[in-house]
């Protein structure tokens, strides 16, 4: 503790600045998630895509099935259209770029790229793209999570907590769920769970709580009345469920992946892509309206027995990961959380129609089947099984949901990150290069040059120079080994005194060098370095760049400092107090 | 709105003519012209008489004539001399549409007596571009406290419960109600309700809840029929009109309402374009004021639209019953009602009516 002074102590001036950055922030956050789901509602009805505004206009058939064809396609090229022009990144931004800024303490891509993607993301979802509402509204409470953190406090970390801050909003808003809104911001987006993060977002969550339930009103996402679990033994389907479960996850993982590679692939411009996907979706739309837009009404239906049977529920489940797949493949902006949750609970139910009527049991109905099924495949997606389970408790209020739905998001986990990998965002993470699956250790490491600690003073020779002039160099320069390179820097070898010792003062250096030790490039992380350096006895590692010039030299105790300062870091931000 | 009285066409033209000479005859003798309401007659309009038309004559000075109305948009294109009119809300809107009645600016409206905004006093979505809601009325589910001795009914998805619940049921022969019952007896939350019958999927459940009830299923069509048909123990259970429960309730008959799923619905106060619009505010005005909306709920079991005017319900001016917990408006009541979608309604009239009379065709 500081000296104490007579202005206000300075962690209680932090402590009041994050809250109320974390309330400022969680309000506007709330405020934005709000307006962005009303847009989408409105634009919805005016484009007829919701049921309700179908049946509205059902007395002009022709309307409606040009509508359902020709909104998704057209919107789809506005889509392509902005993207091209307004998202530098050229791709709609999400989770994945949430989480990137957080771990690396970069910036997130900047405000006309976030404003554009925004725009995209309500365009996609306003013509009934088969995307999801919750990863834009995370992208947009990291987008103003992050303007907050470019205030001037003097506060370490601060970007990092702001942006968290937004991320527990916005799910807080969407969800009508604080609590599993502060869980994701640290599951998904911090990793860790520090009190001086846990604060300000909890005061963020608590703050879209507040919009959305005591001022807005807002529904909840779903009601269902349940009973209880009325058996003991469907605690064990609840466990095989949550690993088929995993299956249906990792193969709409997959095909969403393989869709993105397929579309790079294909010999069509990037901003007609969507378009293509919108019309293939507008066509399946004529026959199956289901696969179109958030699908709030499939979503209850799925948990009413009776509503689908068990082909229509195959045939939906099919559907609507293909669907999926293709419009966020193909380049709609949009998430996977809500897809995710529509396609779960209809596998839910399904599995729940038929398992439990192969076995001579009796069981609790397709409801606690529905929700374990919706949970399982999102928390798989997601990767968060914890926030899911809260999800569920949140808005069901229902304890025995609640564990029924744990014990199938556990195994779901379980065998999904054996088989795929830790979420969605993790796996499109690893393929940008930041691999977040050993931990955020490994991909913050793996993520900072070593470069950065090139030292400039090295010992340099050429082949041609004698064993003399190299002893006389390291006595006069201090040092135990020179680098060896030809006349245009290039690195040839490495001589070390003990190499020279025994050798005649006239003897060239060339032969004596030592090549295929270890050599770092520019490209090379503090990971990789740590990991080379493991063979390594000497004092420094040469750095080349890539066509073989010296550029510098990276000395063992540079390694290991900036490893210690990295390692450090994180610890001292995962341990802050207030 | 229930009529709780019908006139015939020849007779409200002759009242319709009676009117117009008394308002010549009472000009001529230097009495203020009297102001015109067109409203529905029987019970209701005798409520109104007392609790509303007699204290604003009282305090302007101005009598107050009524002609009758049965509803529908079509009688406004011959209002000649209606001052105000009580309208339902959907023939409101679409007269609106039609420019048949004025446009209304709440800012007439008075504040609650403790100075509440009447925009924050009357209930959401009471502010229509050319009316403003006054009462709110229910259909409800009501059972034969006869027929259950033992556990009772108590929610929607018990009307559709045989097994628990035997005895014949009593529906209205209309596409008007049961749909939203029935898909609220699957548990799908009241706000959802139209989202879902918006769909195929949604049509299909409901009919085949229906289904269930086919062979217990009577049906009635005038509003005073459920109530005779549960008096008579002719059904258990009957949809009805919630002032009609309260009538028969009031002379004693052993009914109960279930209150979940109550559909309701409301009257407004609309102005005929061309009429004299400055009488015609004001008397809107006067009528709408919290204690006058209140005395009317005293006299008939018909929910105030504001808030202020709820917090005055005490008992029934006659039989002295509290009229609070015979309020469609009642907070514990609202919480548990569907307000009717008049846009679906007017946009799935063709639709519903065509499913309706081919699922009544299929059990033949």
């Amino acid at each position: 503790m500081l000296t104490p002074m007579p202005t206000l102590d300075p962690s209680i001036r932090r402590i009041l600045t994050v809250s109320l950055l974390g309330l400022t922030v969680g309000a506007l956050a709330s405020l934005a998630a709000i307006g962005f789901v009303e847009a989408v509602e409105a634009l919805n009805h005016w484009l007829l895509i919701s049921p309700y505004a179908r049946v509205l206009s059902a007395d002009d058939p022709m309307v409606l099935k040009l509508a359902t064809v020709l909104v998704p396609a057209v919107g789809g090229l506005g889509v392509g259209l902005l993207v091209r022009f307004m998202i530098a990144e050229g791709r709609g931004l999400g989770p994945p770029d949430a989480i990137l800024a957080v771990q690396t303490r970069h910036p997130p891509p900047g405000l006309p790229s976030g404003i554009g993607s925004t725009l995209a993301a309500l365009l996609s979802l306003g013509c009934g793209a088969s995307v999801g509402q919750y990863g834009p509204l995370v992208y947009l409470g990291t987008q103003l999570g992050a303007l907050a953190g470019r205030l001037r406090f003097a506060i370490r970390d601060l970007p990092a907590v702001t942006m968290a801050c937004g991320v527990a909003a916005a799910i807080a808003t969407a969800f009508n769920a604080p609590i599993a809104g502060l869980v994701f911001a640290h599951e998904v987006i911090l990793r860790h769970y520090s009190l001086r993060a846990f604060a300000p977002v909890t005061v963020a969550a608590a703050t879209g709580h507040v919009f959305a339930n005591v001022i807005f009103e807002r529904e909840p996402l779903f009601l269902v009345a349940f009973a209880g679990v009325q058996h003991g033994h469907e605690f064990l389907l609840f466990a095989v469920q949550g690993v088929l479960c995993a299956g249906v996850a990792t193969v709409f993982m997959k095909l969403v992946l393989t869709s993105t590679r397929s579309a790079a692939r294909l010999p069509l411009s990037p901003v007609l892509r969507p378009a293509l996907a919108g019309l293939i979706l507008g066509l399946v739309g004529l026959w199956l309206p289901e696969v179109l837009g958030i699908g709030k009404e499939t979503l209850r239906f799925a948990t009413i027995p009776g509503a689908f049977t068990v082909a229509e529920l195959g045939l939906i489940v099919v559907a609507k990961i293909l669907m999926t797949a293709l419009c966020v493949g193909f380049g709609f902006v949009g998430g996977v959380f809500s897809p995710a949750l529509l396609i779960g609970i209809l596998f839910g139910a399904l599995f729940g129609l038929v398992v439990p009527g192969w076995l001579p049991l009796p069981n609790s109905g397709i409801v606690v089947y529905a929700i374990c099924g919706m949970m399982a495949v999102t928390s798989t997606v997601i990767g968060a099984p914890l926030t899911t389970i809260l999800i569920v408790f949140e808005l069901t209020r229902s304890y025995d949901l609640t564990i029924a739905a744990m014990v199938a998001v556990v195994f779901s986990n379980l065998v999904a990150y054996r088989v795929f990998g830790r979420s969605l965002f993790d796996v499109q993470l690893a393929n940008r290069g930041f691999d977040l699956s050993l931990g955020r250790d490994k991909a913050i490491l793996g993520n900072r040059p070593v470069a950065a600690y090139l030292h400039r003073d090295y010992t340099a020779l050429l082949p041609t120079d004698t064993v003399a002039t190299l002893l006389r160099r390291l006595g006069e320069e201090g040092r135990a080994e020179a680098l060896v390179v030809d006349d245009g820097h290039r690195y040839l070898g490495l001589i070390r005194l003990q190499d020279a010792l025994n050798s005649e003062p006239d003897v060239p250096l060339g032969p004596l060098a030592r090549d295929g030790g270890v050599v770092f490039h520019e490209s090379t992380t503090l990971w990789q370095a740590m990991e080379q350096m493991q063979d390594f006895i000497g004092e420094a590692v040469p750095l080349l760049a890539s066509d073989g010039r010296v550029l510098g030299v990276v000395p063992e105790g540079a390694v290991m400092g900036g490893y210690m300062e990295t390692v450090h870091d994180l610890r001292r931000e995962e341990n802050a107090g207030s | 709105m229930i009529c709780d009285g019908r006139k015939m066409p020849a007779v409200k033209g002759l009242l319709l003519g009676l009117g117009l000479l008394l308002t010549a005859g009472s000009a001529l003798a230097g009495e203020p012209t009297p102001l015109v309401v067109a409203t529905w007659g029987g019970a209701y309009e005798a409520a109104q008489r007392a609790a509303l038309f007699a204290p604003f004559s009282e305090a302007t000075g101005i009598p107050v004539q009524t002609v009758p109305y049965d509803g529908g948009v079509a009688a406004l294109e011959d209002a000649d001399g209606w001052t105000v009119v009580d309208m339902a809300i959907a023939d409101a809107d679409t007269a609106c549409e039609a420019g048949l009645v004025e446009a209304l600016d709440p800012a007439i409206l008075a504040p609650a007596p403790d100075g509440t905004p009447a925009a924050e006093d009357f209930l959401p979505g009471a502010f229509r571009p050319c009316a403003v809601m006054h009462l709110v009325y229910a259909t409800v589910l009501a059972y034969d406290e006869r027929a259950f001795p033992g556990e009772k009914p108590r929610t929607v998805a018990d009307f559709f419960d045989l097994a628990r619940f035997p005895g014949e049921r009593a529906l209205r022969r209309a596409p008007v109600g049961l749909l939203e019952w029935a898909l609220l007896s699957y548990g799908v939350p009241r706000t959802q309700v139209y989202d879902l019958l918006s769909t195929e999927r949604g049509l299909t459940l409901a009919f085949r809840r229906l289904d269930r009830l086919r062979p217990q299923l009577r049906w009635w069509q005038a509003g005073d029929k459920p109530i005779r048909m549960l008096l008579d123990g002719e059904v258990a259970m009957a949809s009805a009109y919630n002032g009609r429960v309260f009538a028969a309730q009031n002379a004693g008959a052993p009914l109960t309402v279930i209150w979940d799923g109550q559909l309701l619905d409301a009257n407004v106060w609309a102005i005929p374009a061309g009429a004299d619009r400055q009488r015609a505010e004001a008397f809107i005005r006067f009528v709408t004021r919290a204690p006058a909306m209140a005395n009317l709920a005293n006299h008939i079991s018909y929910g105030p639209a504001r808030r202020s005017a709820q917090r005055r319900i005490g008992r029934h001016v006659e039989t002295g019953v509290p009229m609070e917990v015979h309020l469609p408006t009642a907070p514990r009541h609202l919480e548990r009602a569907v307000v009717q979608d008049h846009r679906w309604y007017t946009r799935t009239h063709e639709l519903r009516e065509r499913r309706f009379r081919g699922w009544l065709e299929e059990g033949r």
